[in-house]
Formats: C-alpha cells, sequence, structure tokens
C-alpha cells in the first residue's frame, strides 16, 4: 500500500505541537511567490502569531555592508490595538496569506507603526563595544535581557524605542556570519519569556538567517546575470545595426560617384531602402523584447486566438508549399495566460517552425488535454531539427540558428510562460524535425446559462 | 597578373559591396559566405590575402584562421568584424590585420594595400 502526502500543505491537527506548526509555516513560505520582504514579515508573524510561539511583538534588524539597520517591527502599539489586531487574526478560516497581507499594512514605513520608530536605528555590526541589542550579533549570542534599564550594556536609545524591561534578542547567522538579528518581547501581555520560547525562537533565527543568505545570494546572481546579458546584448546589437550600415554607407558612396548608370542606381537605392527596413525591424524587435510589458495572465478560450494565428494572412502566405494542419480536441478548456501574448506566442512557433523547414514539409498544430489542469498546443515541424548544443541554448536572449534571427522570440516565449505557471518543452534531434509543446495551466469552460 | 582575394563575408549585400568596390581597385574577388566554403577555395585555388569576418554561422572566423595557419601560413589575412571587441581575443592576433567593418571602406584598402605590397 502506498500512501501520499503533500510536501507544501500538510494538514496539522488543531492540537498539533505549535513548534511543529511554527516550522512548517515558516518552511511553507519560503516556496511561496512571496518577496523577501514578505517573507521577512512570515517570519515576524509566524514569531508574534497565537500560532506560533506568541510572542506579542517582533522585531529585525538586517546586516547591511557593516551596520546593522532597523527594518520592520511587527506588532501592536498599544493593548487596544493588540485586541483589535488579534481579533482579526484569530477570525476563524482565516488563512497565512490572509494574515501576511494584514500585516503588511502594520509594518509600513510611512504611517505611525513600530517600524517607523525604528527608522534611524543604526548599529555597527561588527564592534567589540557593541551595546545592546548590537552586541547579540557581533557575539553571535542569544540574549534574554531583563531588567533592562539597570543593565549598563543595553543601549538608552534603544531602550527609549523598545520601552520594556525584558526582551529577546536572536542572531540570524549563516555560513558562520551575521545577516541580521531578531528582537522578541512580550510588551502587551508582560507574559515572562520561557527557555522553552528561547530554543524555538533560536531555530526561528537560523531558518531565518539561512533564508536571508539564500535570498541575497540569489538577488546578486541574478544581477549578475542581468549584466551578462546586458552585454551580450550590446554585442549583439553593434553587429546587428552595424553590417546594415556598412551596406548603406558603401552602396551611397558608390551612388556619389559620377556617372553611375541607371540600373545600378535602381540596384543600390532598393538595396539602401531593404537594409534601412532591416534596422527598423531590428529597433522594433529589440523594443518588443525589452520593453513589452505582460499583462496579467487570465482565463480564456485558446480557440479564436489559435485560429486567428493560423488564418492570418501572413500564415497563409507562409503556408503555401507545406502541409499545415491543425487539430484541436473539441470543447477546449480555458488556459491561464495574457491573451495578447499568447498570440504572439503561437505566431512566433510557427514562424520558427516554417524557418527551419524546408517547402514541402509537414507542419502539425495540436491541442489537447494532458491531464484536467494542463492543456497541451504543440507545433510539430519536419525541419532540419536541432543539436544538443542549440537545445540548451534555445532560451537564451540573442541565441539563434537563423541566419538573420534576432535570438528574442523563444526567450519571449518562454517569459510569457514562465509569468502563466506553464511550462515550454521542446524534443528534437538533428535532421529529425522539432517539436515544441506549450503546456498551459486549465480549467473546463464556465457554462454560460 | 591580378591578385586574389577571397572574401569570406556572410552578408549577402555586403559581399556583394566588398566584390565591387575591390574590384574596382584592381583585384580579383572571390567572396564566399562561411567559413567552409572558404577552406574549399582554399583547397582549389591559390590567394593572395584572406578578408574574414569573425561571426559567421557554422564555424567562426577565428576557428577559420586557426586552420588556414595549419594549412597556408604565408597568405596574409585581414579580419573585417563588426566587433571592436575581438581585438582583445588573442586569437584574432594571428591575423595580419583587424579592421572593423564601417561605411567608407578606405581601412580596408590601405590594409590590403600595404599587406600586397601596392
Amino acid at each position: 500500500m502506498i500512501e501520499k502526502y503533500s510536501i507544501l500543505s500538510p494538514d496539522f491537527e488543531r492540537d498539533a505541537p505549535r513548534e511543529l506548526m511554527l516550522l512548517s509555516i515558516i518552511s511553507q513560505s519560503f516556496f511561496q511567490p512571496f518577496s523577501l520582504e514578505d517573507n521577512l514579515l512570515v517570519i515576524l508573524t509566524a514569531l508574534t502569531s497565537g500560532s506560533g510561539v506568541g510572542f506579542n511583538r517582533a522585531m529585525l534588524f538586517l546586516k547591511q555592508g557593516d551596520r546593522l539597520r532597523g527594518e520592520m517591527w511587527l506588532g501592536p502599539r498599544s493593548a487596544e490595538e493588540a485586541g483589535l489586531i488579534w481579533e482579526v487574526l484569530s477570525t476563524p478560516g482565516i488563512g497565512y496569506v490572509e494574515i501576511v497581507e494584514h500585516n503588511r499594512a502594520l509594518v509600513s514605513k510611512n504611517e505611525d507603526t513600530l517600524s517607523a520608530r525604528l527608522k534611524g536605528l543604526v548599529y555597527a555590526a561588527d564592534d567589540e563595544n557593541a551595546l545592546i541589542p548590537a552586541y547579540a550579533a557581533c557575539r553571535k549570542e542569544i540574549l534574554l535581557v531583563s531588567q533592562a534599564s539597570t543593565e549598563p550594556l543595553v543601549d538608552r536609545r534603544f531602550l527609549n524605542v523598545i520601552g520594556v524591561e525584558q526582551f529577546l534578542c536572536i542572531p540570524l547567522l549563516a555560513r558562520d556570519d551575521v545577516v541580521g538579528e531578531i528582537i522578541l518581547d512580550n510588551a502587551i501581555t508582560r507574559t515572562p519569556i520561557t527557555p522553552s520560547d528561547i530554543k524555538l525562537a533560536g531555530i526561528c533565527g537560523l531558518m531565518a538567517g539561512n533564508y536571508i543568505y539564500s535570498a541575497t545570494l540569489h538577488r546578486k546572481l541574478l544581477d549578475v546575470e542581468k549584466m551578462a546579458a546586458m552585454g551580450e546584448m550590446a554585442m549583439f546589437v553593434t553587429h546587428q545595426l552595424r553590417n546594415p550600415i556598412v551596406a548603406i554607407g558603401g552602396f551611397t558612396e558608390q551612388l556619389l560617384k559620377p556617372d553611375v548608370p541607371e540600373e545600378k542606381k535602381l540596384r543600390n537605392l532598393t538595396i539602401i531602402r531593404d537594409e534601412i527596413r532591416r534596422l527598423e525591424g531590428i529597433i522594433y524587435q529589440m523594443g518588443h523584447f525589452l520593453k513589452v510589458s505582460l499583462k496579467e495572465p487570465i482565463y480564456f478560450d485558446p480557440g479564436p486566438g489559435i485560429a486567428a494565428v493560423i488564418d492570418s494572412p501572413e500564415v497563409q502566405t507562409k503556408a503555401r508549399g507545406y502541409d499545415l494542419n491543425v487539430k484541436l480536441e473539441p470543447c477546449l478548456p480555458e488556459i491561464l495566460c495574457d491573451p495578447t501574448s499568447f498570440g504572439e506566442v503561437v505566431r512566433n512557433l510557427l514562424d520558427n517552425a516554417f524557418d527551419a523547414t524546408p517547402a514541402g514539409g509537414t507542419i502539425s498544430v495540436r491541442g489537447y488535454r494532458k491531464n484536467p489542469t494542463s492543456f497541451v498546443l504543440s507545433i510539430r515541424d519536419t525541419g532540419r531539427g536541432l543539436t544538443n548544443p542549440d537545445k540548451e541554448n534555445l532560451f537564451r536572449p540573442f541565441f539563434t540558428t537563423k541566419e538573420k534571427g534576432m535570438g528574442l522570440g523563444l526567450p519571449f516565449i518562454k517569459r510569457v510562460m514562465d509569468t502563466c505557471g506553464g511550462k515550454v518543452e521542446v524534443q528534437s534531434r538533428f535532421g529529425k524535425g522539432a517539436l515544441f509543446k506549450l503546456i498551459f495551466i486549465c480549467r473546463e469552460r464556465e457554462l454560460t446559462p | 597578373m591580378k591578385k586574389k582575394i577571397l572574401i569570406v563575408e556572410d552578408e549577402k549585400t555586403l559581399c556583394l559591396l566588398y566584390e565591387e568596390e575591390l574590384s574596382n581597385e584592381g583585384y580579383d574577388i572571390t567572396a564566399v559566405m562561411d567559413a567552409e566554403a572558404a577552406l574549399a577555395k582554399l583547397g582549389e585555388q591559390s590567394f593572395d590575402l584572406i578578408i574574414t569576418d569573425i561571426r559567421m554561422p557554422g564555424k567562426n572566423g577565428i576557428e577559420l584562421i586557426t586552420q588556414i595557419m595549419g594549412l597556408r601560413k604565408d597568405i596574409p589575412i585581414i579580419i573585417n568584424s563588426a566587433y571592436q571587441s575581438y581585438k582583445e581575443d588573442f586569437m584574432t592576433w594571428a591575423a595580419d590585420a583587424y579592421v572593423v567593418k564601417s561605411s567608407s571602406l578606405d581601412d580596408l584598402k590601405s590594409k590590403i594595400k600595404q599587406l600586397l605590397g601596392d
């Protein structure tokens, strides 16, 4: 017998240990499409919510360069506000996403929130003589501070801001480096912090530290990739623009010479016009790829879009001399995509199929459900096919197997598919044609009464 | 006797331009559009000079130069590329001259004259 369980949404019993619930919430949030800031908010929320450790307030410092900067402080400002907030958060059936939505407003720095009060609280991140709270991060130690006003190691400015006698400092560590610090207290309920609270908060600190570390690394990696792509783009644009410019300049130069025969004049002017059109095409495609902003995906019937592309004069003209056959299953489901981009994606794939296939070849378009939630639109050609290195680079901007291609079509398709939660797959062997599959999230069509 | 130049350039219009302009200068021009065709021509006849682009479909200009150097070290080679940055690639240093493509062919023509001793 085999039993299957979901990795991302384990259903805990109501009386499951709170530690388990807390760790589950935090680890699940890392799989959500939240931003770094939202994920940090999830961690603070988990530390302060009733189902978590249940601290009243959580403050976050993040290390930026050699400084520890107060970033976020979550919790009620007063006992009255605490009552209101905790009532909302204990509404039966409220999900974690809703709680994060609700808490987002609480950490706004533009209003009179706790986070706004943190503004300007900055400490050196590596100071032998650091005062609390920076002391905990600098020494990489968890500190429980009680009777704070009598403790000379506590920074007075910080004490004025936090305004409580007992608080817990958890340094956020990753690979032996400090990435921040969380400070927790029970300012409203005045409940003493227990050893088990400290242990649990310490584990959350380790998870948070590693998350911040990997998220920051990921951001840096994206920046590096962006820079590399920009460099590649600059190189490519130079080449793409220079060749037509050289041709235009060279043939114009010839026209300026005396006694140019009429026939040559006409030929040169035709070349110049064609090269200018090519330049326009390059500029259009570049602008389209760089600036096109994708709209929010929605559910729609793909049938009319596919028909509009196939029946367009452009495709019909190209299809002469080819066997273009289209088979869509009856009663297509609704797919999730931006409808405008969908049309362009289909046209782009068809263009590629025509370009890769010699006249007389076959291009087959198929549309079918893979399963109740996935719809596949496939385009198969009998063209030259792709080598393995081609397949690896296919979705890289500016990579092209065409003589005059820009290499922006497939990266655009991938961007569209990524945005709508879909996928694009390629199957091909050199000399044996290619099969491109667009896999969309789908649902049954809503029946109109 | 006219000196023979082999041009390797994947852009049809540029092939035509170089062919006409350099023929007018009194050279015997053979233009091909990729490295394989260039190697085939080199196997068939001898040339006094080779002009090659770098970025081409299939084998690129740098690979072509490496192969030519293995076959015929005595033929001078000019790289004629849209990219300035390949100048920094030491693999291009094997060529006798590097000319960045321009709508004025003066630079290219003067490099040809210089290398052919005209």
